[in-house]
């Protein structure tokens, strides 16, 4: 999930794509170049990180002068960018070599055949530099598909300020977090907790958080078991809703917030928790945030007696079918998961970096102390079901989810029919275990 | 000229336009048609299958489409009849001789003009509860107290929905009743007043037909302003074609639903002319 997913399609992105479609076509008739073949592998990436990757491209191709990295502006918002991508694909099209891509597109685009597997190019040795959660996330039906370049999870982000004064610990369970926004809000203009509640991926996400972390679980990998209308489960989603319309410590409008609208709420200081992503961090700690050295963050509040949960986010590299050069894209790859790649990719945003020597890196920490705690709240990550029809699963949890939010379907009655509807799609779909990590 | 040379010259006349319409409606149309009547798999590439009219019963049965078909008549009928009242106010107004009436015509006129991405997202933040100007202007006329999530209920979200394609659209109306009433004598209008909307009816229904097909088919103010949420309440048909396609790569259903859409809005259609028919020869 990406914020500021509500930008369209500039006029320069449109450009830019539409240059990479000719230079798609001028390549096919064979083009009027007699220039030395120097071979193109294409990535389309969101407006707000091509000034990173075109640096990434500069350095790789000063090592590789036989190779050009054509770094194509995409949309801002990750599901006109999947949309790209799909259409893409689905016309066989090779101006993507690379598709950079968000975890849960992985098993979609390996299920309809569109990535070439990685498995012989990168052996054990070079798997085990990664973090193993988000590697795993790239591997479907036992293969490799998808190289992790930076890795998200969810986080709960705190007033620590608030909390010293009131004389109160960070919360832990579910009870602590309660107590202490409703000891410290004062509504409608200091709420106690906010967090993405639109019908969106994103409500998944925060929701297979506080389902983990009451002991529940929406798919079983190894079984393909749905546990969605299990009591704790239950329990689970009366918790996020019994915050909206028991204890009202979320505002009402939570029905309507993606990322940005939670972050706006509590960096203006309206709010006492945030759930949200690493990226909230930076921007909180910005000069002009009026929360700047106020805030903490830690692992996301659970039932007491079992561990929290983390949603595992993040986006990596795969290689289309339909490349031309798929030597050149996987050597791209390499570079950008490499130490070097990644001080490019993540030391000046701010991005939580996929390779695990990254988290150890005196420069890394030294720019962004946070890190430690992003390494301390990995351990407790949860990744999304791995199948093929993961976006009408999660499509389906959404409305239901979103029904309960609205109050329109109690709890009970929202994941029950959502449990019914899972079995269904996974009956008519044939489940697949995952084979192995 | 022979008969058969009047012909030959008359197919090649033809020919253009009936290369442009085969290629750009008949074949997609046909494409869709065949892919409706099909299982479309994900099995390390995409497999398709013969599925008779498997994926039309399967329509029937799923709640999900039928919610959306509801959602879709609800937005299209009350955006539709809103948009009738008001353009044809506006044109009203805007046909009489006044001072400053051409500025005043190219200002109603604006909405019309701005990208319907572009304004679903500034009224998406015009109805945010925080933020929004919708709540603002609100608490300080002492209309409401509490912020209200204009997006965050069913009810609301499907009026806010209605009231951004209204603003929107309601131009587009104006303009064809406008259009209408400039074709009707001066004298007639000063002479009869009661006779203008008899007289206007032809551009009306012309008005009409447009506005009902695009609100039935409406996708990107929708996709914008609310997802189709919040718990599936305001998903429209278009909308969950589209999600068929491109999210869950199943072509088939998603070609169904399109399908289905088409040949019931034609129904309507039909219905609606054999309706004003019957009325006229009354």
């Amino acid at each position: 999930v990406e914020h500021a997913r509500n930008e369209r399609m500039g006029p320069a992105a449109l450009a830019s794509l539409a240059a990479a479609l000719l230079a798609a076509l001028a390549g096919c008739s064979g083009g009027p170049a007699e220039q030395a073949p120097m071979a193109r592998v294409g990535v389309l990436v969101p407006s707000s990180e091509r000034p990173l990757w075109l640096a990434l491209a500069d350095s790789f191709e000063t090592a590789h002068p036989g190779v050009r990295i054509d770094v194509v502006e995409g949309p801002q918002a990750t599901d006109l960018r999947e949309n790209l991508y799909t259409a893409s694909l689905l016309a066989k099209d090779p101006s993507f070599d690379l598709v950079y891509m968000d975890v849960t597109w992985t098993s979609k685009f390996a299920a309809a055949g569109f990535l070439e597997p990685l498995d012989s190019w990168f052996p054990e040795e070079e798997r085990s530099r990664f973090l193993p959660e988000a590697l795993a996330a790239g591997r479907v039906g036992g293969r490799l598909y998808r190289i992790p370049v930076r890795t998200d999870v969810g986080l709960l982000y705190f007033r620590e300020d608030w909390l010293r004064a009131a004389g109160r610990a960070p919360p832990e369970t579910f009870r602590d977090l309660l107590s202490t926004a409703e000891a410290l809000q004062d509504p409608p203009m200091r709420w106690g907790f906010v967090w993405q509640g639109k019908q969106y991926e994103g409500l998944v996400c925060d929701f297979l958080e506080v389902l983990h972390g009451s002991g529940g679980y929406w798919i079983d990998p190894a079984t393909g078991e749905v546990g969605l209308d299990r009591p704790e489960s239950i329990a689970a989603l009366a918790f996020l809703s019994g915050c909206v319309r028991r204890a009202h410590v979320t505002p009402p409008g939570v029905t309507t917030y993606q990322e940005e609208e939670s972050r706006r709420l509590f960096q203006d200081g309206r709010a006492v928790f945030l759930r949200n992503w690493p990226y909230v961090w930076r921007l909180a700690q910005s000069e002009d945030s009026p929360i700047r050295g106020r805030i903490g963050a830690g692992p996301m509040v659970h039932r007491r007696g079992f561990p929290p949960a983390a949603t595992l986010g993040g986006w990596g590299l795969g290689v289309s079918r339909y490349s031309r050069n798929p030597e050149g894209a996987v050597a791209f790859i390499r570079f950008v998961a490499s130490m070097a790649g990644q001080r490019i990719l993540c030391l000046s945003s701010g991005y939580a970096p996929s390779r695990a020597e990254a988290y150890r890196d005196s420069d890394f920490l030294a720019q962004n102390p946070f890190l430690e705690e992003i390494a301390r709240v990995h351990r407790f990550a949860v990744p999304r079901p791995r199948i093929a029809r993961y976006a009408l699963a999660s499509d389906l949890l959404q409305r239901h989810l979103s029904a309960a939010l609205a109050g329109t379907e109690t709890p009970a009655t929202a994941l029950r029919r959502a449990a019914r509807e899972t079995r269904a799609l996974l009956r008519a779909s044939g489940f697949l275990p995952e084979a192995g990590r | 000229v022979t008969a058969r040379g009047l012909w030959r010259e008359r197919s090649l006349l033809l020919l253009p336009a009936g290369t442009l319409l085969t290629v750009a409606v008949l074949v997609p149309v046909l494409r869709v048609l065949g892919l409706s009547l099909s299982f479309v798999m994900l099995r390390g590439g995409i497999e398709t299958r013969w599925a008779g009219l498997a994926q039309f019963v399967r329509l029937w049965q799923d709640s999900r489409f039928l919610t959306a078909l509801g959602n879709t008549i609800v937005f299209t009928t009350a955006s539709v009849l809103l948009e009738m009242v008001l353009g044809v106010a506006f044109a009203l107004v805007l046909h009489r001789v006044f001072r400053g009436r051409g500025p005043a015509r190219a200002v109603v006129m604006l909405p019309w003009a701005l990208p319907t991405a572009v304004m679903a997202l500034a009224w998406a933040w015009i109805f945010n509860d925080s933020f929004g100007v919708a709540n603002d202007l609100l608490e300080r006329a002492g209309l409401i107290r509490q912020p209200l999530a204009w997006l965050g209920g069913p009810a609301s979200a499907m009026a806010s929905l209605v009231i951004a394609d209204v603003w929107k659209t309601a131009p587009f109306v104006m303009l064809i009743a406008l259009a209408g009433l400039q074709t009707i004598p001066t004298q007639v209008l000063e002479a009869a007043r009661g006779v203008v909307l008899p007289l206007l009816a032809p551009a009306l229904l012309v008005a009409l037909a447009f506005r009902a097909i695009q609100a039935y088919g409406a996708f990107d103010l929708i996709y914008v302003m609310t997802g189709g949420g919040p718990g599936g309440s305001t998903e429209t048909i278009s909308l969950y074609a589209f999600s068929n396609y491109f999210r869950y790569l199943d072509f088939g259903y998603g070609s169904a639903i399109a399908v289905m859409g088409a040949i019931l809005l034609g129904l309507l259609a039909l219905a609606g002319s054999t309706l004003a028919r019957l009325r006229r020869g009354a």
